[in-house]
């Protein structure tokens, strides 16, 4: 596992993406935050609380599918209470996360857990955009919770959690 | 390892579990980001609930009900950050008891503990008063603002620790 990701670091070190990965090192706004000391540990408590934020939110809808939580209200409800919440999160993480990426630019793109990290981020948000799209819609129309709906949440928190566990890996990438 | 160390933090630091898990290319990360996963548990459904006492968020439903569906998971990921906090802190004993960070950590989410005991103790006692009102009494805002304000700290001072550990010595 370890040679394989040096490895895939290593080819993309030969790509254009060094090109890119050195001129984000160089811009203004990454320099400011390198020469600020607190500013990535700033920006890390941002993107760690717009994290509880999103996972709160989807570990509380998941509850309440499993009816372990919030049965006071229904499905459609709870759905409605914290997709704001997901949705400013994301938003929130994304803005944070571009800043992170500056703190530390050339050792945070040339990097194969990071691109596993961002592959898999654009997945989650599109099995949870469509999980939400088709699934939350039937439910509010009158469907009933199947296995197959309880498993997609699950499966949408192990995405969540597979990509906190590559955040925290990036720093550990061989290299 | 320094054969002249004999501090407690030393002793635990250079433990068989204490080395194992130093010395391991992949147990301290793994550690994290369980320790990550828990926390960011603990803070959202706290958070639920906070934001509830302020008044700020589903003022139309009872307090009640918000800390039913959500105390049971932040009591349980709570001992789950704990344990692996203190599987990490065991692999840097020394150095984690030598920063201020750590050790502000530490103290803030006493205070923290010490907000909810008497939020718990004295403030829930009149529940059933304001349970189902849309604005709070005064004690229960400042309750959650303190809660809110105290758990950033924890996050705060949790980070600064992974920019400053070995600058304080051990």
């Amino acid at each position: 596992m370890d040679d394989l990701l040096f490895q895939i670091t290593e080819w993309l070190r030969t790509t254009r993406l060094s090109d890119v990965a050195f001129w984000a090192g160089d811009t203004a706004l990454s320099n400011w935050i390198v020469t600020h000391f607190w500013t990535t540990a700033i920006l890390q408590v941002i993107h760690i609380l717009a994290i509880s934020a999103a996972w709160g939110s989807i570990l509380m809808v998941t509850l309440r599918l499993f009816g372990k939580a919030g049965t006071d209200r229904t499905i459609a409800e709870t759905e409605r209470r914290y997709i704001r919440w997901i949705w400013c999160s994301l938003v929130v993480l994304i803005l944070s996360g571009i800043g992170l990426i500056l703190s530390d630019a050339i050792r945070n793109l040339l990097n194969a857990i990071f691109w596993i990290k961002m592959i898999l981020v654009v997945g989650a948000i599109v099995t949870s955009a469509w999980f939400h799209g088709r699934v939350m819609h039937r439910l509010a129309a009158g469907g009933t919770v199947t296995a197959g709906i309880k498993a997609g949440s699950l499966a949408i928190m192990v995405l969540w959690a597979v990509i906190m566990l590559c955040g925290r890996w990036i720093a550990y990438a061989p290299t | 390892m320094n054969p002249a160390s004999t501090s407690l933090w030393d002793k635990i630091e250079y433990s068989t579990l204490g080395t194992t898990i130093a010395e391991s290319t992949w147990m301290f990360p793994t550690l994290e980001t369980i320790h990550v996963i828990c926390l960011v548990s603990v803070l959202g459904t706290i958070f639920v609930v906070d934001l509830r006492m302020l008044g700020w968020t589903s003022n139309k439903f009872a307090v009640t009900l918000a800390a039913k569906d959500t105390l049971p998971w932040t009591w349980g990921a709570f001992v789950g950050a704990a344990i692996t906090g203190g599987l990490l802190w065991v692999s840097k004993a020394s150095d984690y008891m030598h920063n201020p960070y750590f050790l502000l950590k530490m103290a803030t989410m006493a205070l923290a503990g010490l907000n909810m005991m008497y939020f718990h103790f004295m403030t829930w006692r009149t529940v059933e008063h304001w349970d189902k009102d849309a604005t709070m009494p005064v004690a229960v805002k400042v309750a959650a603002a303190l809660s809110i304000i105290l758990w950033l700290g924890v996050v705060f001072f949790g980070r600064a620790i992974g920019f400053t550990l070995g600058i304080f010595g051990s």
